[in-house]
């Protein structure tokens, strides 16, 4: 509650009596220190009419009140409370700034989410602290404090990342989350006293129950596999005979030699969850010295770094692991079992690769010349954190060298090694890799997809497929076959799986349940998809290891600074109307996209970077129609699902090498497939659907670092360009915004430019006459349904199909289907025909009557 | 005899003026509420409709703006 006084001291001085919590604290000579932390990014005019109008609007606010829309906050509005929500400015805000001028501005205004933090107690030296934690599991994050390095680490480690712009961050901590914490090692108490000596206000209970109560079970059971057996191993034997009286793990438990008791072996510590912690500790001890708030804290602090030492110390010493053996076939039995709806204990799962004997181990060195970027460096700590391999998902942005953080891991485990891509060309891709940062040779690596069907030489090697080969359920080929079983009855130290956001689709679910494999990586720039599966992957693969943040990679030059904008293209009248009418509804797409003024700018932007930059241009179009009109007007080559192979790599060839071929028009198998590194500007006519995933693999195209121009390339430059065309008061609009969340998340802002053609001046643009427009109308009229929709990618080019096609012609005369040429029936048999069985599908024999009849001897 | 008409004139762009005029023949021929189209960006209109027209722009608008989803709590 604001009281204002009632005397008129106020309005002298700038100060206010503010009630935090029931306690009267002055802010008067906080005020401005706590202004600038909460960084409120606010027209201008703003903050400066909140304090005059505290002091003399006293009956006002009540009047106010009435007038607003209702709101469900219970402080008058006056003032910012101190852990409130830092919301952006939404389009409503802006409205009621304009009727409400002349008194307050409500931050966060969307009713149901003004939610009051004044409860929460700060601390004394709360300006030193990177977080605000808030009870409802969202954690800010400040990255101009001193400690923001060490503090990302640590929520990165512990909580998923919402969105991370460029001055705070917003995490939330999930079960899932926590559940990744622990598999890297961090305990429960670790994490509740480091997210406290970071934050700002005081940890609330709510946030130390949530955390002891998803973590309470989490980590303390581990399944590894060791020596070729399958041990559940937990450090706390309490809890391993309390497994062992449920009754599917008492079936599977493998009584050990020796007797009843456990086996006991002992572990390495947790290397990851130490040096995080000491990282923190040591930030800490830096702030303090530096002397910035002398307060009661460092005493308090001290007491609590050598606590924190002895804690250390303790950890180093090697801890004590009991394990009993279950039988291999009964694994994924226990696993199910102990899942959060079973026994809530859920299992780690760890490949002691050092150890195990029983796999050939495969001869494979990373080249001396590979040089590990300090994230890549990250990931590969927390994946052997403590010399095992763990499984899970490493999410590192497009064109960071994901490729070098697999073959990493699998240069570390040197066990035979799977890979998993989503299409043929990625396979040449990947082989190419393994080639170019390793010592292997050609033989060791074989490729299986429907061209080339190979297996390693040896006994162990690297095999690179697509996962549409894996998961193919129909009948396949001889060879196909062979190699598939060989693929399927080999036990294999490494799974590699590269764009893992596919996997939770039905299809390719599948794929984990066929491969055995010890450890499972999987690997992704985008881990989002539009249906609600991604959180499956936490438990068909594992936990998230490490998720690198976009903008800091761009500030260190490990990818390309891109300038991201969108242009807004007014549609023409006639298309307009056409675009309004019912009848059009399928044409929709293609009208909005077949817009003049968006030819037009699309025609302009291009110039402008060929001629006057010297850029190399992709142009995206989902459409294919569209892709032709564009591509065959402006005279520039184009690729879609129907261009030969040949013609491809020619035509990507001269896009590379000459300078007279720059600028390529790409459909949508360019999203994935197709790697060109020297693109700098992007440019998106059409897109599917709002897929936030797609544009996102979009921008990754043009991401790759760029060498600098020989001029001078200043901090702030942008080096790479990305830009949507949108259709104004169309579908697309809705579309566009949708899809540029993700990238928003990673910290990306779109730019938004609305007169792009007001430049255009003098430039001879193509359609720029009723007549030509009218042209063009009348020819997308007149396209077809399927012309006028979105390319379905050819997917099945990667398996041999060997099913007969549905529907089949003949020649023959209306006679002969009667019998008029003496052709009465005719026996064939169809796939649909079973043959008789010996047994029913559920496994009992049938009688013997019908089993006689199966043999043939009735 | 001059025969007066009472109507509405309504100023816009051109977009806005195509979206009326569409509405205006999804409305079978007695109501129609165009009275006379002046030129690109004008339109005199039956001066019933108007509240009507406002409700149908707004809910046309926020079809084509995307909102993101506030995000819920997420335990």
């Amino acid at each position: 509650m604001v009281k204002a006084d009632p005397d008129g001291t106020a309005e002298d001085k700038p100060s206010l009596k503010i009630k935090l919590g029931g306690k009267d604290v002055s802010t008067a000579g906080k005020q401005g220190s706590g202004a600038t932390k909460l960084k409120i990014k606010l027209p201008a005019a703003k903050p400066e009419l909140i304090e005059p109008a505290n002091n003399e609007d006293n009956e006002k606010p009540v009047k106010k009140e009435k007038r607003t829309r209702k709101r469900k906050a219970p402080s008058p509005d006056e003032y910012i409370p101190v852990g409130a929500e830092i919301e952006g400015i939404g389009a409503d805000d802006i409205e009621e700034l304009s009727e409400n001028e002349d008194d307050y501005y409500k931050l966060g205004a969307e009713d149901n989410e003004f939610k009051d933090y004044a409860s929460l107690k700060l601390k004394p030296d709360h300006a030193n602290r990177p977080l605000w934690v808030c009870p409802d599991g969202r954690i800010f994050l400040e990255t101009f404090s001193p400690v923001y390095r060490q503090a990302y680490d640590f929520l990165i480690a512990i909580a998923e990342p919402v969105c991370r712009p460029e001055c705070v961050h917003e995490y939330v901590l999930t079960p899932h989350s926590l559940y990744a914490a622990v598999s890297i090692g961090l305990n429960t108490q670790t994490i509740i006293t480091v997210l406290n000596r970071l934050s700002k206000v005081q940890l609330p209970p709510e946030i130390s129950e949530f955390i002891q109560e998803s973590t309470g079970n989490y980590g303390k059971v581990k399944l590894v596999l060791h020596r070729n057996k399958f041990w559940v191993e937990s450090p706390f034997p309490d809890i391993l005979r309390k497994l062992l009286k449920d009754d599917v793990i008492q079936k599977a438990h493998v009584a050990a030699p020796e007797g009843d008791g456990f086996t006991v072996t002992a572990g390495l510590t947790e290397q990851a969850a130490v040096d995080l912690t000491k990282e923190v500790e040591m930030a800490e001890v830096e702030e303090i010295a530096d002397g910035s708030d002398p307060g009661p804290d460092p005493a308090a602090a001290d007491p609590g770094l050598a606590a924190a030492e002895a804690l250390a110390q303790a950890e180093h010493r090697e801890r004590e692991l009991h394990s009993f053996e279950i039988e291999p076939s009964q694994v994924e039995h226990v696993k199910a079992r102990c899942l959060p709806g079973g026994l809530n204990y859920p299992m780690l799962e760890e490949y002691d690769f050092r150890n195990d004997t029983v796999n050939a181990d495969l001869n494979i060195e990373l080249k001396p010349h590979v040089q590990h970027r300090p994230y890549q460096e990250k990931s590969m700590a927390k994946m052997f954190g403590n010399g095992r391999a763990r499984s899970g998902i490493i999410v590192l942005p497009c064109g960071a060298g994901k490729s070098l953080v697999g073959i990493t891991a699998a240069a570390r485990i040197k066990k035979s090694v799977l890979c998993l891509v989503t299409n043929s060309v990625s396979v040449d891709q990947w082989k190419h890799q393994f080639k170019l940062w390793t010592n292997l040779q050609d033989h060791q690596i074989s490729r299986f997809t429907s061209d080339q069907k190979e297996l390693f030489a040896g006994v162990s090697g690297v095999t690179i497929t697509t996962y549409t080969m894996v998961s193919y359920s129909g009948r396949r080929s001889e060879e196909s076959a062979k190699v598939m079983e060989e693929i399927a009855s080999r036990e294999w130290g490494l799974l590699l799986l590269d764009e893992v956001h596919v996997v939770p689709a039905q299809m390719f679910r599948k794929v984990i349940g066929i491969v055995k494999a010890h450890c499972k990586l999987g690997l992704t720039a985008t881990l989002v998809r539009e249906d609600e599966r991604i959180s499956d992957l936490n438990f068909l693969i594992g936990p998230k290891l490490y998720e690198a943040n976009w903008l800091d990679l761009t500030r260190a030059g490990h990818i390309a600074n891109v300038q991201c904008a969108e242009v807004w293209c007014p549609m023409t009248k006639e298309f307009y109307r056409e675009y309004l009418k019912k009848d059009n509804a399928a044409r929709r797409q293609l009208l909005y996209v077949m817009n003049p003024n968006k030819f037009q700018a699309c025609q302009f932007l291009i110039q402008y970077h060929e001629q006057v930059r010297g850029d190399k241009i992709i142009v995206f179009s989902d459409n294919i129609f569209a892709l032709r009109e564009y591509a065959q007007r402006l005279r520039k080559p184009f690729i879609y699902g129907g261009t030969s192979h040949q013609e491809r790599t020619r035509v990507l060839a001269a896009f590379k090498r000459s300078s007279e071929v720059s600028t390529v028009f790409l459909s949508k198998v360019g999203d994935n497939s197709i790697d060109i590194p020297e693109a700098n500007v992007l440019i998106q006519i059409s897109s599917h659907a709002g897929s936030r995933r797609q544009e996102a693999q979009r921008l990754g195209r043009i991401l790759r670092a760029k060498k600098g121009k020989p001029g001078s390339q200043a901090a702030d430059e942008f080096n790479a360009f990305f830009y949507t065309l949108v259709s104004k008061d169309t579908q697309e609009m809705y579309y566009s915004t949708k899809r540029q969340q993700f990238l928003i998340d990673q910290g990306y802002s779109f730019k938004v430019i609305t007169n792009l053609l007001d430049a255009a001046g003098g430039a001879n643009l193509q359609l720029s006459t009723r007549d030509e427009q009218l042209d063009v109308l009348a020819k997308v009229l007149a396209a077809g349904e399927e012309e006028a929709g979105v390319e379905v990618a050819d997917v099945t080019d990667d398996v041999t199909r060997t099913k007969k096609a549905l529907a089949q012609r003949t020649t023959g005369n209306m006679g002969a289907l009667s019998g008029a040429h003496g052709l009465t029936y005719m026996e064939y048999g169809t796939s649909k025909a079973q043959k008789p069985r010996l047994t029913t599908k559920s496994g009992k024999t049938r009688h013997l009557l019908f089993r006689k009849h199966a043999q043939g001897k009735l | 005899m001059v025969s007066a008409m009472r109507g509405v004139l309504l100023q816009c762009d051109v977009p806005t003026k195509e979206f009326i005029l569409s509405l205006n023949d999804s409305k079978p021929t007695n109501e129609r509420f165009v009275i006379l189209d002046l030129d690109d960006t004008r339109l005199f209109v039956q001066p019933t409709v108007v509240e009507w027209l406002e409700k149908r722009l707004k809910e046309f608008n926020e079809e084509n703006t995307y909102q993101p989803p506030r995000r819920e709590d997420m335990r």
